[in-house]
């Protein structure tokens, strides 16, 4: 079939705008972190810096002076934060994804556990306050990975079931037959099977914990556990003096979840596609 | 629970392997098992023949435990396995798929059952060496599952079920998924196996080849439940029903309308033909079914086999003149089509016969190999 | 399948999750739908709680504030995730065309939704800047317009900027919805269309469209049950300001607690919200599983 010259203008023109739509909001964030705080106050602005200015990474890595400590120890709580949640979650999910999807539990329960990370958090957030400040547990990194734990574990559950659904059941029917405990299977024989689902529940997990912001905020309130959502927030609330720290400071927290993103995209998209779509 | 009957000696205890007592399984509403009845004596090798559906697989999966039943005893070795896990059934099972663990090598997919049990290494390595050996797979002992073809993941799934020695092997369409050459070359390695270990063997499969070449005793199944029980040479010349005696025997059994008037205990069979003569046969040794009946339309079963142009004169074949509809050489055998009775039967001509599509060539049908089938109830008379 | 012992194991194997969300999820609910009936108040001192019946719920629902704040989050909710799925469809389609980059493109789509909602919020918050935005001076340069405006500091234009900046984020997801649905359409069945002499609009509406209604509808109302908890990018981007013009239901509640300690009425504005909520999540669940038994069938 020929496409008529009108119609690839036309595709391409459209192709040329979305593009721009995306990446120009993502360029000039960028663009901002190394223009001099000069070619950003100045009215019409400077597009292109008069000079590439990357002094403001250099200082939110450095511990000594600047904003090192503020920044890298909000990265050092996501990183626990997310990743310990993650793994929570996953560890938790496994055996229930495996009791939904090979041992006839209730599709109504694993509804309703989705159901109750779709309530709006406004919901739960006061009783937690309280539970938690009861046990001084409050601007602590356990608490954030206990409650991001149970934000993640229903989508990682519903991810892993659906997962679990389609490996051969014949493999797992053999290791019960040679003796093995149901524990035992999923250790030797289903885990090693869905380490690709595996992967890709974790890395959703990951972002969604990594994105976080309300119960961040609520629950913690100083260095030793803010997380980058929260950080983030603190740098550009206030009297800011120069717009590109704070610029720097989101390409910054940008660049892990935009790398996982672009590396994985075919288990982000297969699993974000499965997980929005199917109920 | 019914309670099992107790084996009154020694001998008896050792010499059932298996028994299957008025098994019923019920997925919901529909029963797909009813009343089962299955023995197993010890070196025997059961082979549980029937078309998809039949049930047979339910059966196997209620015997290894992985299904529940919903009623009636399954006995092991003359325990009351019933309830327990496979594990504690002391059976090993071969998956039709292999199953096979693809994580792990030959050697650890070999083993896994004795790891689950907790055998030391040092233990474990000759028992896999010496299953792997029985084989023939020793030289593949460290890959991994997707490195070894069909017939080597066969061989694989076999060694994992007779590493630990069980008391009963069961096989769940094991050669399906094999070439046809594979196939044959497999079921002959499964015989030669059977016969070494003298190992006791349930085996499911549709085919019924596989059933008879395999098999020293057969349970044709259909519909949920048992239609016949015997030997191969059983199952095939005194087929209990129309349908074991269409299932069993390629190509199968031609089971024709036909009316008999017995005279003197001498059965006169007619057979309708479409643009020729009836066919008229007699049978000087009807069953005695047959000449209760005395006069009136019936089903008769006759092998292709006992239809032939064999020459050679013998007292039971009646030769009579047939229109051959369609000839298809199959080498070592040629197969014509004669319109009669309704149907199109087959029959098993020489290899070299020079017959012709179109042709009229005369037909010995073998008198004594004749069955006869009630119309109605599909029994044999 | 099998026997009892693994029907006892289903409990133990469901034990630890059902533990995690009964803390962190149920209790706290029925404990924040206790609250909504009494006159509790967030107080250093040890003070007496008294039970009031549904008083605080006459209230909320005679709360003239609260009732625009709900129709606010209402507004914002829909007209974003319009916008998104609208956005979403006509880029899905646009990426299921071939063309030079195509599958760069198809990469590179996914950069917004990998932006964390806070560095969304700060990085829009900074091109809506009254003197210093990206977008006062690009459209300045272009000539749309002649002053800088104020574009979150104005109510009347607050909102919809505030919808724009979550639309940019979210749009992603639509787009890889539709398009992994328009990838299941045989591609026979639009030749044959073709061939029988529909048109791009016909084929579009009698073909495509009723393809990738079921997953589009899906995933729209997941983001409209998404997009109705809104808290995070309001709270960075306008902290619910100018003149309340971007106060959503969850940011007034979060103020009724922290702002104003009214932790009594504060949760029955809470359960309100969750109320709405639970709608929605019905609306899913049913819509979900109509679409599995369509395509299962």
């Amino acid at each position: 079939m020929n496409r008529s010259i009108k119609y690839s203008i036309f595709l391409y023109a459209t192709a040329v705008l979305v593009t721009l739509f995306t990446l120009l909001p993502l360029v000039w964030i960028f663009l901002m972190s190394i223009s001099s705080p000069h070619d950003l106050t100045k009215a019409p602005l400077e597009w292109i810096p008069s000079e590439f200015d990357f002094s403001r990474y250099g200082r939110l890595v450095d511990l000594d002076n600047g904003s090192g400590e503020r920044f890298l120890s909000a990265l050092r709580n996501s990183l626990m934060t997310a990743g310990g949640a993650t793994f929570i979650a996953l560890l938790v999910a496994v055996p229930a994804a495996y009791a939904f999807s090979r041992r006839n539990a209730s599709m109504a329960l694993l509804f309703a556990f989705l159901a109750t990370i779709m309530m709006p958090p406004i919901t739960y957030i006061l009783p937690l306050y309280d539970i938690f400040s009861q046990f001084g547990m409050l601007n602590s990194t356990t608490t954030l990975i206990i409650v991001y734990s149970a934000m993640l574990l229903p989508f990682a559950t519903w991810l892993m079931k659906s997962n679990i659904d389609v490996l051969p059941v014949e493999v797992e029917h053999a290791a019960f037959m040679e003796g093995a405990s149901t524990l035992f299977t999923l250790r030797r024989v289903v885990l090693p099977l869905a380490r690709p689902a595996i992967a890709a529940t974790a890395i959703l997990s990951f972002l969604v914990a990594w994105d976080e912001f309300f119960y961040a905020l609520i629950f913690t309130n100083d260095l030793t556990a803010k997380t980058l959502s929260v950080a983030i927030a603190d740098f550009s609330a206030g009297r800011v003096t120069d717009y590109g720290v704070v610029a720097a400071v989101g390409v910054l927290a940008t660049l892990p979840p935009a790398f996982l993103a672009i590396c994985f995209q075919k288990f982000i998209v297969s699993g974000l596609v499965a997980g929005s779509v199917k109920g | 629970m019914p309670s099992l009957q107790k084996p009154d000696n020694e001998t008896s205890i050792s010499s059932k392997i298996l028994e299957v007592r008025g098994l019923h399984k019920k997925f919901g509403e529909v029963e797909v098992l009813k009343n089962i009845n299955v023995d197993l004596d010890d070196g025997d090798f059961l082979v549980l023949v029937g078309p998809s559906g039949c049930g047979k697989s339910t059966l196997l999966s209620c015997i290894a435990g992985l299904t529940e039943t919903t009623s009636g005893v399954i006995s092991i070795g003359g325990d009351d396995v019933t309830t327990l896990d496979p594990a504690q059934r002391d059976i090993a099972m071969v998956f039709q798929s292999y199953a096979l663990f693809p994580n792990m090598t030959v050697a650890e997919n070999i083993g896994f059952g004795l790891e689950v049990r907790r055998v030391p290494l040092v233990e474990r390595k000759p028992l896999v060496e010496k299953a792997a050996a029985l084989l023939k797979i020793e030289d593949l002992l460290d890959r991994k599952p997707a490195h070894l073809s069909g017939g080597q993941r066969q061989r694989v799934a076999m060694g994992r079920a007779l590493v630990r020695d069980p008391k009963l092997f069961l096989f769940d369409e094991p050669l399906s998924n094999l070439d046809a050459k594979l196939r044959v070359t497999m079921r002959t390695e499964i015989k030669r196996l059977h016969k070494r270990l003298g190992a006791s063997i349930i085996y499911v499969t549709h085919d019924q080849i596989e059933a008879m070449t395999l098999a020293t005793k057969i349970v044709v199944m259909e519909d949920g439940v048992v239609q016949q029980t015997g030997t191969p040479r059983e199952i095939y010349n005194n087929p209990v029903n129309m349908f074991v005696a269409g299932f069993m025997g390629a190509p199968s059994m031609n089971l024709m309308q036909a009316d008999i008037v017995v005279k003197n205990d001498v059965a006169h069979i007619t057979i309708e033909r479409e643009n020729d003569q009836p066919l008229v046969l007699q049978d000087d040794a009807p069953p005695s079914a047959v000449l209760d009946r005395q006069n009136g339309s019936l089903v008769l079963g006759i092998r292709p086999e006992s239809m032939t142009d064999s020459t050679a004169p013998d007292k039971q074949v009646r030769i009579v003149d047939c229109l051959l509809d369609v000839v298809e050489p199959a080498g070592s055998d040629t197969y014509a089509v004669i319109k009669m009775g309704g149907i199109e039967a087959i029959a098993r001509l020489h290899g070299e016969a020079s017959v012709k599509q179109g042709e009229r060539t005369g037909i010995g049908f073998n008198m004594s190999r004749l069955s006869y089938f009630d119309p109605d109830t599909g029994l044999r008379l | 399948m099998f026997g009892q012992r693994q029907k006892r194991e289903k409990w133990f194997l469901l034990a630890p999750a059902m533990m995690l969300l009964a803390l962190i999820t149920l209790l706290p609910l029925v404990k924040t739908l206790w609250l909504s009936f009494t006159d509790a108040r967030i107080t250093a001192l040890e003070t007496t709680v008294q039970f009031i019946g549904i008083e605080n719920y006459r209230y909320a629902l005679t709360d003239t504030e609260f009732l625009d704040a709900i129709g606010r989050t209402l507004y914002f909710t829909f007209v974003s995730v319009g916008l998104e799925g609208f956005l979403g469809v006509g880029i899905a389609l646009l990426l299921n065309q071939k063309f030079r980059g195509c599958f760069i493109l198809r990469a590179v789509i996914i950069l917004p939704w990998a932006v964390p909602t806070i560095v969304n919020a700060v990085a829009w918050r900074m091109i809506y800047h009254p003197e210093y935005g990206a977008l006062n001076s690009m459209l300045f340069q272009l000539g749309f317009i002649d002053n800088y405006r104020s574009w979150i500091g104005d109510p009347a234009t607050a909102m919809n900027m505030v919808i724009l900046a979550d639309v940019w984020k979210n749009f992603p997801l639509i787009v890889y919805v539709t398009l992994a649905a328009l990838q299941t359409i045989p591609g026979d069945l639009l030749k044959a269309a073709a061939v029988e002499g529909a048109g791009a609009i016909k084929r579009f509406r009698s073909i495509v469209l009723p393809w990738i209604v079921g997953p589009l509808l899906v995933v729209m109302v997941l983001r409209t049950i998404e997009a109705f908890r809104v808290f995070d990018i309001v709270y960075v981007m306008t902290r619910g300001g100018p003149a309340d013009s971007t106060k959503t239901a969850s940011f007034y509640v979060y103020q009724e607690y922290f702002s104003y300690l009214r932790s009594g009425s504060g949760a029955s504005y809470a359960v309100l919200v969750a109320g709405i909520s639970a709608v929605l999540i019905l609306a899913y669940y049913s819509g979900a599983r109509r679409q599995n038994a369509g395509t299962r069938a």
